[in-house]
């Protein structure tokens, strides 16, 4: 009785639309992936710190994009090659907002970016506003891409 | 060791919390506190006008966070003027400061307009006016000048006036409302649970509102110390069918400063919601943002709570901001 009164609660707070607290990895992958946060948290993790440019700064930690979409079985070093480098991510937000990477920017023999899921600002967990789980493109010169409350990650291939 | 006990001191002296960057201050007029007081003097000094009767505290009321709560400003001859009077709070951090002007970036040249400006009539000072020679004379001003620029042989100048009424206003810090505590100082319990489900919508694809009220001072125009140079950004709010674009001010305190818009228009904060919730009027130079959005009873009440959760009760009673006069 207290499982059933315990899942209808978590029924009824998803369809309420609070945050999974997860991220789903997708797309055309053989084995598509769904990371707890929790399980996010045990990944090793960086830390960058950012500026605004009102002049404010926030350090994000977190787990480096590519290390994850590897973990999905996301094609990079010496996988990311002829068809592979027409590939792109869609990263997808609760609120619906997308942003595009290519593969070739992720990679390190290629634009080797040091983007993040980030899971922490400034030593503390995300806001609801920006998390559980945000990108951070640090060399990105506009914030637009730093996709706050990151829900899943696209994997699309234009030629196969 | 030395220099920074200095630095920390000038911070606290402008009231500034330690998660705001430092302010960007022009290096032809340097913070000090003695320009600040003097500056705070002329400031509430109704005699600073063509009338004897009007101050810029007049327009800039420190209970309503700096702003008239009039949909429109009056000048000292009782012309009106086209614009609302915008807050003070945060100007320190303004990369613009007025409605839609790019030109006026610095407080010291901005300030000319309100004193001299003859379209509209604000203060109605002119060069000669009786105020500049009774600073020379006054038993109040004449330490406060000498204290404020202790090198110069003449301090009583309309250059000097207008330093320290900047210097008086880049202290007017908005760091202590209810959303700072939440934010800054991790206090849960500062803000209700509507206003953060307000300020998730506040930052949502669809609300956009981030978007020109963004950033520490909830305003696109926003620069400190560390900034790069930026051009000032104007938009066309799609109030009218016609031209005219101006600039996001801050929302800090935007509670209780009603009117709203940059004519005071718009009444309440639920009129302003509705207004962008329905995307205005359709005029070639709207901005695209302003595109509407679905709009329940329940997330106007959150957005506003959101809004609201901006109050900084502290700035509207500080003493170090109040008329030294009374």
């Amino acid at each position: 009785m207290t499982n059933f009164l315990l899942r209808c609660a978590l029924l009824a707070a998803l369809s309420f639309g609070m945050s999974a607290a997860e991220l789903i990895i997708k797309g055309d992958i053989a084995s598509p992936l769904v990371l707890k946060t929790d399980e996010i948290a045990q990944m090793p993790h960086e830390t960058v710190s950012v500026p605004d440019k009102d002049g404010s700064t926030a350090s994000y930690e977190g787990v480096p994009l590519r290390e994850i979409l590897k973990k999905a079985g996301v094609p990079f070093g010496k996988d990311l090659r002829g068809k592979a480098l027409a590939s792109y991510i869609i990263a997808k937000a609760k609120d619906g907002y997308e942003v595009v990477f290519s593969l070739g920017e992720l990679d390190a023999a290629f634009g080797n970016e040091s983007i993040l899921v980030a899971d922490k600002v400034d030593g503390k967990p995300l806001f609801e506003y920006q998390g559980p789980l945000r990108l951070v493109c640090p060399n990105d010169k506009a914030g637009a891409r730093s996709v706050r409350m990151l829900e899943t990650l696209e994997l699309v291939r234009l030629q196969k | 060791m030395l220099i920074r006990t200095i630095t920390l001191c000038l911070l606290a002296q402008l009231c500034l919390a330690s998660q705001f960057p430092k302010p960007r201050v022009p290096a032809d007029n340097p913070f000090n506190p003695a320009k600040a007081e003097l500056g705070r003097y002329l400031f509430y000094d109704a005699r600073m006008s063509v009338n004897g009767e009007q101050s810029c505290a007049t327009c800039h009321r420190q209970e309503l966070a700096f702003t008239d709560g009039r949909p429109r400003a009056i000048g000292a001859t009782g012309e009106s003027h086209p614009r609302s009077a915008m807050s003070l709070v945060n100007i320190a951090y303004n990369s613009v400061l007025a409605w839609n002007n790019p030109q006026l970036r610095e407080l010291e040249q901005q300030m000319l307009v309100p004193m001299f400006g003859e379209h509209p009539i604000e203060l109605g000072l002119r060069q000669d006016s009786k105020f500049f020679i009774i600073i020379r004379s006054d038993t109040t001003y004449k330490p406060l000048f000498e204290k404020a620029f202790p090198s110069e042989a003449d301090p009583f100048t309309i250059a000097n006036v207008t330093k320290a009424i900047a210097c008086f206003e880049r202290t007017i810090i908005s760091d202590r409302s209810p959303w700072d505590r939440y934010h800054y100082n991790r206090d849960d319990t500062a803000i209700s649970e509507s206003a953060k489900h307000g300020e998730v919508l506040f930052f949502s694809q669809p609300f956009s509102c981030f978007r020109c009220h963004g950033g520490f001072n909830f305003s696109e125009n926003t620069m400190s110390a560390a900034s790069a140079p930026e051009e000032p950004e104007f938009h066309n709010t799609g109030l009218y069918g016609e031209q005219g674009k101006f600039k996001a001010p801050t929302l800090r305190n935007i509670a209780i400063t009603a009117p709203y818009m940059h004519d005071g228009s718009l009444p309440t904060l639920e009129a302003v919601l509705d207004h962008y919730a329905t995307g205005g009027h359709n005029n070639p130079d709207k901005d695209p943002l302003i595109h509407g959005f679905k709009l329940t009873p329940d997330d106007k009440k959150d957005l506003i709570e959101f809004l609201k959760a901006l109050t900084d009760e502290a700035v509207l009673h500080d003493p170090r901001f109040s008329n030294p006069w009374h």
